[in-house]
């Protein structure tokens, strides 16, 4: 792959500080907390204020570029560095210069230097102004494990790169959290559910060095896994069950989704995950499994408004793809280069357009059929995700077959034919390419006809292979070659974000100039080189983060780790955060006993308010009955438009792009739905149910079986007595108004069991509506 | 609400000893819909704003969805009665920028407005009798008849009105605005959405993500009013539980969670804490805001005869003042139906004779109250329609198609010069003439109104620092008063 490096090997050593300039005397500690005797390095201290001050206007951007300057490269940049010799610089002058009109940045930009700022760039070109290639852009080298202090706590090589921080932090790591925390939490977060009680019972029997990690095999091993872990994926790839736009016409498309889940079960090594998703048609003798997999590909919006402009949203689909690739693989801003020169990042609008070529081939049509798949889509076998042998095999999809939308004169609009129900939309290659054009302003009728552009990657990323990349297949082998320096690390950084609750880089959507540089950059290397060199194995490196101590931690905090470590970025304390949406959901059905476990299938549509689609569209929403109420929330029909509000108001993305990060928020909006939703107050009457069926005879045990259904462990005396204060109190207003009992009863669809006093199983929901609200409850601990 | 605050004092004091300042100035802080809310009445925006002195404390953006036809409401054209039934003219009307609807028919026929118009107000206001109570209030408008947009299909074209990106995944404007200002309510979200859809044709659907908040955090979404039954999602305690027993279930929610708290320390679970508080709050907030039996009837009356009927237009216009008086800061309301291809003339007339009306009591009834002058009001929709008749033209009815070109919206109140008429179009009501204003340049002034510039309300997303406005937008100076 050449050279990645730049400049070479970039090493700094202890600067003689005799600066020149008076008022650096008295400038302190950077913001960033360096110390003087630290070396500088350009990639986590000098590029992120170039990039934030300097680059817009003296950066990779040839369009807006100023005076012909680029400070994002060494060799043009030595125009105004003198290494060495801060004080004949032209840029230390003009960053110091007391004239508005000679400073830099300019004063009506908005973007002055603090002092610090200053300090470290005209540091940097006294200890010899050298560059260094961005740091995700080099290929991750395997980190050696460092050695620490405090190694008798550590489990793993992840233990030691934590502990290793947390010493320069002066942080000692937290104990391990209790048994029964540790088993929630890391069933919550490799199956989505809580652990059952007898599960519980199971581990705390177990009194074997080997109980956590059998417990982690056993849950690893769960055809739940593959459940939770694609619901991260959906959001991230963009699925929905309808097109998106306007009327916003229902597809097909779940036979990916459960080609997603399937894969997760099986522990498809992460690299044939990326390239069966990009290029599964392409691959030599391709199976129907692997076409199914492009649906990846055709997961983005589609328009089927009238009097749509098919050129218009032909191109839009490309982009989006370009788009998602970029987010999602390589972690980079790329659709920022649809209309311009990115202005941080080595990538040109050229460049883009090449990237966008790889997608272009599709034979398909701008406009969507209104309601159905758009082609080419193919059919699925009536088993699937399972398929016989003879039913696995690639199928040429049926091309596009236009015919007029309507027949009033003068109506241009032509429909491709829809994909029915037993459809999937799927890549396909054109015979003859479409050819590719830059398009001005990102505009699709605004081509550049000059030059026909042929696919190809990046220069910045492509490192002299340039003739290799030439069809979506050769992109996709790219993207896992080994030595590629984005998937990997933006793949580990995405799990660990699902862990621990941030990144290691924060910005887990932009590893760019712009993107957070990471807070355990050996860490992130180590767990990238780790999954490449496993085979991309990821079950085993999701083990091993489960296994970790640093995982393992007691969540509690003190005063000083809040104080010094508020977003607990250096994990001297285990994670703790709210729930996901589908957890929340799923959890309160399956400690309520609700939860119908069948994976797989067409979408369900649980409750959703009352006309809630009619009331701003023009759909009707038809609510299903019976069991498919009580699915998981993975399998709930997706509308892009007016998504399940269940859901997002607890921060699940909108799919109507790629999302990889969502703020968790905590709002009284979430307060109201876990209060009143009628999904919350049916499983509290089934739990309600569960705790007077199951629980034991007495008001006593039944409270501290509901309380270990929902948190897995027992309740404290206080704990018990402020239920059992609740209980009673809520028994006392339902025996003076038993009417009241009996509606609170009749909230959902599904019956009761009507041998329980009402009384009593109306004091009992409200008692189960407390335990499924508890902030435990409702976060991982 | 004694026993409440007294809870939340004891609350105060017992937290504080266990976080210190910290813990204590969360508390303080709970995170509402907006910012941060401050220990008494109203939630803070960000530092520093607004930038300079506002003229606008809110807006009420009256959204007229579908596309309004420009020319048969505000853009007179009088010289193309005497054209009716020729060819629109290539070079005014090239064939590359007409939706598939049209694109094929044989014939761009211009297609005169049906409607009188006459002069209002002391600038001589041009209006169509279909907007008699508008052209009442003629002196409150700067009518604008030189908007132009980028979209031409709705869902892009709405999504870049409300968000400055046809591309999904920005914030709506409500959103920015709640962003940078927060609210002055203290139990009403920053941001309020409102639907109506009348007796007219209404094929439009509308999309969450008009109200959304894109890459901003959710707390900044409006919150969409339902039009029928509860206004706020799962806003009723289940049947069977009353207030009360809602009142004993919270405070021993919160006592379980404070012992949570005293074993994690997690500064989230006060703020869960006190946002099951805020939920109890919006309970009796909700209702008394919809509640008008209070309202005189004088007051009820000038919206018109709806105004009692939840989920119409008149309903939502009385809705918007209540929810401004409370301090609300972006309410703003959608109504479907001017998607006029076919019909225009019946549908239009339906329309207007739904909205005209409670339009122009809200302007007044604000006036009144001495409201208008820190109350921006906005009214207008996606795009324009198409000066040649979509479909069969007859002497009676039209159709027009979906035009970017050009459309009309008007501005009143706060910071606005009334009895102005701004921009103007060609003689075919197809290009802009004089003065275009930008969908960018309408949300730079409407920003500005509120004292924030719109080249300084950034968000940070992606390594972007991301703006309302992009990389464009121009202030109306030559509107402001």
């Amino acid at each position: 792959m050449g050279d990645w490096r730049g400049d070479g090997p970039f090493k700094m050593h202890i600067p003689s500080v005799r600066l020149i300039v008076a008022w650096l005397a008295f400038a302190a500690a950077t913001a960033r907390g360096l110390e003087a005797a630290e070396t500088l390095d350009f990639n986590r201290d000098v590029r992120p204020i170039l990039a934030a001050h300097c680059f817009h206007c003296h950066g990779p951007d040839a369009e807006a570029r100023q005076g012909e300057l680029r400070l994002d490269d060494a060799a043009t940049a030595r125009r105004v560095l003198k290494a060495g010799k801060s004080g004949q610089s032209e840029l230390v002058r003009r960053i110091l210069a007391v004239d508005a009109d000679e400073r830099m940045p300019p004063v009506d930009a908005n973007k002055p230097l603090a002092d610090e700022q200053k300090q470290i760039l005209t540091r940097w070109i006294q200890e010899g102004a050298g560059y260094q290639t961005h740091w995700s852009f080099v290929p991750p080298v395997r980190s050696e494990i460092p050695e620490v202090k405090q190694a008798a706590g550590a489990r793993g090589a992840i233990d030691r790169f934590i502990l290793k921080r947390l010493e320069a932090a002066d942080l000692t790591p937290s104990t391990d959290a209790e048994r029964v925390t540790q088993l929630r939490r890391a069933a919550l977060d490799l199956t989505g559910l809580p652990p059952t009680p007898a599960e519980v019972a199971e581990f705390l029997a177990d009194k074997s060095d080997a109980a956590y990690a059998r417990q982690i095999d056993r849950l690893l091993a769960s055809p739940r896994y593959g459940e939770h872990m694609a619901a991260g994926w959906l959001e991230a790839a963009r699925y929905a069950d309808t097109d998106g736009y306007q009327n916003d016409r229902y597809r097909y498309q779940h036979a990916w989704r459960d080609w997603v889940i399937l894969a997760y079960n099986e522990n498809k090594p992460f690299d044939e995950f990326v390239v069966e998703q990009l290029a599964g048609d392409m691959l030599p003798g391709a199976t129907l499994a692997q076409q199914i997999a492009t649906g990846f590909g055709r997961n983005h919006r589609i328009n089927s408004e009238d009097g749509s402009i098919p050129g218009e949203w032909q191109v839009e689909y490309v982009i989006d793809r370009v788009d998602t690739l970029g987010t999602v693989f390589l972690g980079l801003t790329v659709g920022c280069a649809r209309c311009h020169d990115h202005k941080y990042d080595p990538l040109s609008q050229k460049d883009y357009y090449r990237l966008f070529a790889y997608f272009n081939n599709v034979p398909e049509w701008g406009v969507g059929p209104n309601n159905g798949n758009s082609p080419p889509f193919i059919k699925v076998p009536a088993g699937w995700p399972h398929a016989e042998p003879q039913e696995n095999q690639f199928v040429v999809p049926e091309a596009v077959k236009l015919r007029a939308a309507r027949t009033e004169m003068g109506n241009g609009l032509k429909r491709p034919q829809p994909g029915g129900t037993d459809t999937v939309m799927v890549m396909h290659e054109l015979a003859e390419p479409r050819p590719t054009y830059l398009l001005k302003r990102g505009q699709y009728n605004l081509p550049d006809k000059s030059e026909v552009l042929a696919a190809g990657l990046p220069e910045s990323l492509d490192a002299g292979s340039a003739s290799a990349s030439q069809n979506r297949l050769e992109l996709a082998k790219w993207l896992v070659s080994p030595e590629h320096p984005l998937l990997a690390r933006v793949t580990v950084n995405r799990m660990w974000q699902q862990f621990f609750g941030v990144g290691l880089v924060k910005t887990s959507e932009n590893f760019g100039a712009q993107g957070e540089t990471p807070s355990h950059p050996e860490l992130l290397d180590w767990l990238a080189r780790e999954l490449i060199e496993s085979g991309w194995n990821v079950k085993a490196l999701h083990r091993d983060i489960v296994l970790s101590s640093t995982y393992r931690q007691s969540s509690a905090v003190t005063t000083r780790q809040l104080a010094l470590d508020p977003e607990n970025r250096w994990l001297a304390r285990g994670p703790r955060y709210r729930l996901p949406a589908f957890a929340l959901r799923d959890q309160a059905l399956a400690v309520s006993g609700l939860l119908v476990e069948k994976p797989y299938g067409p979408p369900t549509k649980p409750y959703l308010p009352l006309r809630l689609w009619e009331s701003i569209s023009n759909n009707k929403y038809e609510q299903d009955h019976g069991e498919a109420l009580y699915r998981r929330s993975l399998y709930t029909f997706w509308r892009r438009t007016i998504p399940p509000p269940l859901l997002t108001t607890l921060n699940a993305a909108e799919r109507e792009v790629c999302v990889v990060r969502k703020d968790r928020t905590n709002t009284p909006l979430q307060a109201l739905t876990m209060m009143n939703n009628v999904a919350f107050v049916e499983a509290s009457r089934f739990l309600a149910e569960r705790m007077l069926q199951e629980g034991g005879a007495t008001a006593d045990e039944r409270i501290r079986y509901g309380f270990q259904l929902v948190t897995a462990r027992q309740p404290t005396s206080d704990e018990y007595s402020i239920l059992t204060g609740a209980h009673a109190s809520f028994l006392e207003r339902f025996q003076h108004d038993p009417a009241d009992a009996t509606k609170l009863l009749a909230t959902g669809e599904r019956p009761r069991d009507p041998s329980l006093d009402a009384i009593e199983h109306a004091a009992a929901t409200l008692t189960a509506s407390l335990l499924l609200n508890l902030d435990e409850t409702s976060s991982k601990e | 609400m004694d026993q409440l605050s007294l809870t939340r004092r004891a609350f105060f004091a017992n937290s504080s000893a266990h976080l210190g300042a910290l813990g204590l100035a969360s508390l303080l802080q709970p995170r509402l819909f907006g910012a941060e809310a401050t220990a008494g009445r109203g939630v803070s925006g960000l530092a520093g704003l607004p930038h300079f002195a506002a003229k606008a404390k809110r807006v009420i953006y009256l959204f007229q969805s579908g596309g309004p036809a420009q020319m048969d409401l505000f853009d007179y054209k009088p010289g193309l009665a005497e054209q009716a039934g020729e060819e629109v003219p290539k070079s005014i009307y090239p064939d590359e920028r007409k939706t598939t609807m049209t694109s094929a028919q044989s014939s761009f026929a211009v297609a005169p407005s049906i409607f009188k118009f006459a002069q209002h107000g002391g600038a001589g206001t041009w209006m169509s009798e279909l907007l008699p109570h508008t052209a009442a209030i003629a002196d409150e408008l700067c009518v604008i008849r030189s908007l132009h947009t980028d979209a031409i299909n709705h869902d892009p074209a709405i999504t870049l009105l409300q968000t400055g990106s046809q591309i999904p995944g920005r914030p709506s404007s409500g959103s920015w605005v709640g962003y940078g200002l927060g609210s002055d309510s203290a139990d009403l979200p920053a941001f309020v959405a409102l639907s109506s859809r009348g007796a007219a044709k209404a094929d439009q659907p509308l999309y969450d993500r008009l109200w959304g908040s894109g890459f901003l955090p959710t707390k900044y979404q409006g919150v969409k009013f339902r039009n029928q039954g509860n206004p706020v999602l799962d806003l009723s305690d289940p049947e069977g539980v009353d207030r009360q027993t809602r009142r004993e279930w919270l405070d021993q929610l919160a006592k379980l969670d404070r012992l949570k708290y005293q074993q994690s320390g997690d500064p989230e679970i006060q703020t869960r804490i006190a946002q099951y508080e805020l939920a109890y709050r919006m309970q009796m907030s909700v209702p008394e805001l919809t509640d008008f039996t209070a309202e005189p009837k004088q007051i009820l009356d000038s919206y018109g005869p709806e105004v009692g009927k939840q989920g119409t237009y008149a309903y939502n216009c009385l809705l918007a003042r209540r929810l401004a008086e409370r301090g609300v800061r972006f309410i703003q309301l959608f109504h479907q139906g001017w998607d006029q291809h076919n019909n225009l003339p019946k549908q239009i007339s339906i329309q207007c004779g739904e909205t005209d009306q409670p339009t122009a009591a809200l302007v007044r009834d604000l006036k009144q109250r001495g409201m208008l002058d820190d109350t921006l009001i906005v009214w207008g929709g996606e795009f324009g329609r198409t000066i040649y008749s979509q479909g069969k033209l007859t002497k009676e009815n039209y159709g027009r198609d979906h035009h970017p070109g050009c459309f009309t919206m008007w501005l009143a109140g706060g910071g606005i010069r009334g009895g102005v008429n701004y921009g103007q179009t060609d003689d075919y009501s197809v290009n802009v003439a004089e003065n275009g204003v930008h969908v960018h340049d309408l949300h730079a002034t409407m920003l500005h109104l509120l004292g924030v510039d719109h080249e300084r309300l950034t968000y940070r997303f992606q390594g972007r620092d991301f703006r309302l406005t992009d990389v464009q937008g121009r202030v109306l100076r030559e509107v402001l008063a």
